[in-house]
């Protein structure tokens, strides 16, 4: 109990002998951990965001009024083939003219005049399994128009390519500065403790003197720069949850197409990241310092 | 209870410390190595609580070939040696008490035991009137004595005392010299460097004389100048 107490004690003091520094590698460590935050976050969203278009994915091939049953559902199953489909759906000419009945029922704005000559084409509904094949997909059919079933082809994988575009530039780019972040929030630890290593050198010489073990010096240290990767992530955390709320509600409005919402699980799984990161940084940064001084 | 054979230190920058140096020291010995500056007293030293290696030979202390020891258990083997300088090395935050309680804790004794071997130090060398002074409000005599209490407090079996009346007056030398011949007498095993020649020529103990790191001479009930 002694050694546990001496220990923290001694590391609590090391941080407060030299408080400007620890309170700069602390705040140091909170901007890495907030950016930290932020990419992790915005990549959560990304992927859901992703995940909810790529399941709209879907293709409309329109068909020729004079085609033939039996071509239309040979085009069907030749589309079915394909591993990237999921599902392909064949609506009628008269299938259509209900939906489109069922919008204007649910709409006050928006009146059909009855008519008696539909006028709107029977179409074949492509559901995708996967959404990257889209313009592939939407290539080959369009490629068709013209030879007597397809009369026109409608898909949208823009809006997705934009997305996994902007996603993969995201996770690429953050995972880069993240990296130079994680390099100077070490950086600025591992001066820190060496500065406390140097203030204690007195007592350093003397621990070794009368025989204790090199554990036993440098777990103070090592518990310092802990304690800095801790207060920093309490920080960033609270940081992130203080702004958590303003944020999802203005992406709620900007985003309104998209369901997205991240759930406490998420915010769980954050702080134990963000957490687990900064000990992880506080305790290396320390380790690398100490050892230096030691080997000396 | 230590032995060195043969041993020779070379620095990398090609000087010989130590050259061929052969030496014995029984189990509750009273040694004193005499020796110009720079004749490798403080390189035996160094050697003993391994500071440094030695660069051919052995090193045996309490039984251990000291230069064949893992790192990992060299701190066991500053527990059986203690030593004391010339310049203390005390703390100048810690009180007396303090200074020679940090030796326990930081080894990893418990409470009750921190408490009971410092007061039992600070009586041995006579100081438990002076526990709670700072080492800025002793006498150089009593920082030694503060000193000597914290190399022993872990009881070793061997104390190492490189100069330790450097700094002192003759009549705190004395006081000293008669502190550290009681500890002898207790049993530790004690190896004393030292320029002090009345305290070598009154004491006529084993005389070793180091010069240009060899041994020329090493007699019992020795004089400091041949």
């Amino acid at each position: 109990m002694r050694r546990i107490g001496y220990v923290l004690s001694a590391a609590g003091q090391g941080f407060w002998r030299n408080p400007v520094m620890s309170l700069a590698s602390t705040f140091t460590v909170t901007l890495m951990l907030l950016l930290f935050s932020f990419f992790l976050t915005t990549d959560r969203g990304l992927q859901a965001a992703v995940g909810v278009l790529e399941s709209k994915v879907e293709i409309a091939t329109f068909l020729d009024d004079n085609a033939k049953v039996s071509e239309i559902l040979a085009l069907k199953a030749r589309i079915e083939a394909d591993p990237a489909v999921s599902r392909v759906e064949y609506v009628t000419k008269d299938q259509a003219l209900q939906r489109l009945r069922d919008i204007a029922d649910r709409r006050k704005d928006f009146v059909i005049a009855d008519v008696d000559a539909n006028l709107l084409p029977a179409s074949l509904e492509v559901k995708l399994s996967d959404a990257h094949q889209a313009q592939r997909i939407g290539d080959d059919l369009r490629a068709e128009i013209g030879a007597g079933v397809v009369a026109d082809v409608i898909d949208n994988p823009q809006v997705v390519d934009q997305l996994l575009t902007i996603t993969r530039v995201l996770s690429v780019g953050g995972i880069v500065i993240l990296g130079m972040m994680l390099f100077v929030a070490l950086f600025v630890i591992v001066n820190t403790i060496r500065i406390a290593v140097h203030g204690r050198r007195d007592e350093i010489e003397i621990m070794q003197l009368v025989g204790a073990s090199d554990w036993f010096v440098r777990w103070p240290f090592i518990l310092e720069g802990m304690l800095v990767g801790a207060l920093g992530a309490v920080a960033a955390l609270a940081v992130v949850f203080a702004a958590s709320g303003p944020v999802t509600g203005a992406m709620m409005d900007f985003l309104v197409t998209l369901p997205i919402s991240l759930g406490p699980e998420f915010a769980f799984q954050l702080a134990a990241s963000v957490l687990g990161v900064a000990l992880l940084v506080g305790a290396g940064g320390a380790t690398l310092s100490v050892r230096a001084h030691l080997a000396k | 209870m230590i032995a060195l054979d043969d041993v020779s230190k070379r620095y990398p920058n090609g000087t010989f410390a130590l050259r061929d140096v052969d030496l014995r020291v029984d189990a509750g010995d009273f040694i004193f190595l005499v020796g110009s500056s720079g004749a490798g007293k403080s390189t035996l030293i160094r050697l003993l609580i391994r500071e440094e290696v030695a660069t051919t030979g052995r090193v045996v202390v309490d039984g251990e070939d000291v230069g064949r020891m893992r790192r990992s258990r060299v701190h066991l083997l500053r527990r059986k040696v203690g030593v004391v300088f010339q310049d203390f090395k005390l703390l100048p935050r810690k009180t007396v008490a303090e200074n020679i309680a940090f030796a326990l804790t930081v080894t990893g004794h418990e409470g009750r035991v921190v408490r009971e071997e410092t007061e039992r130090a600070l009586s041995l060398v006579g100081l438990t009137a002076r526990r709670d002074h700072f080492p800025s409000q002793l006498s150089g005599g009593e920082q030694q004595r503060t000193a000597i209490a914290r190399a022993l407090v872990n009881r070793p079996r061997i104390l190492i005392a490189d100069e330790p009346t450097g700094n002192l007056d003759p009549v705190t030398s004395w006081e000293i010299i008669k502190l550290l011949t009681r500890v002898c007498e207790l049993g530790t095993t004690l190896v004393m460097a030292t320029h002090n020649a009345e305290i070598v020529n009154a004491l006529r103990r084993r005389v070793v004389h180091l010069d240009h790191g060899m041994v020329v001479r090493d007699v019992r009930e020795g004089l400091y100048a041949a």
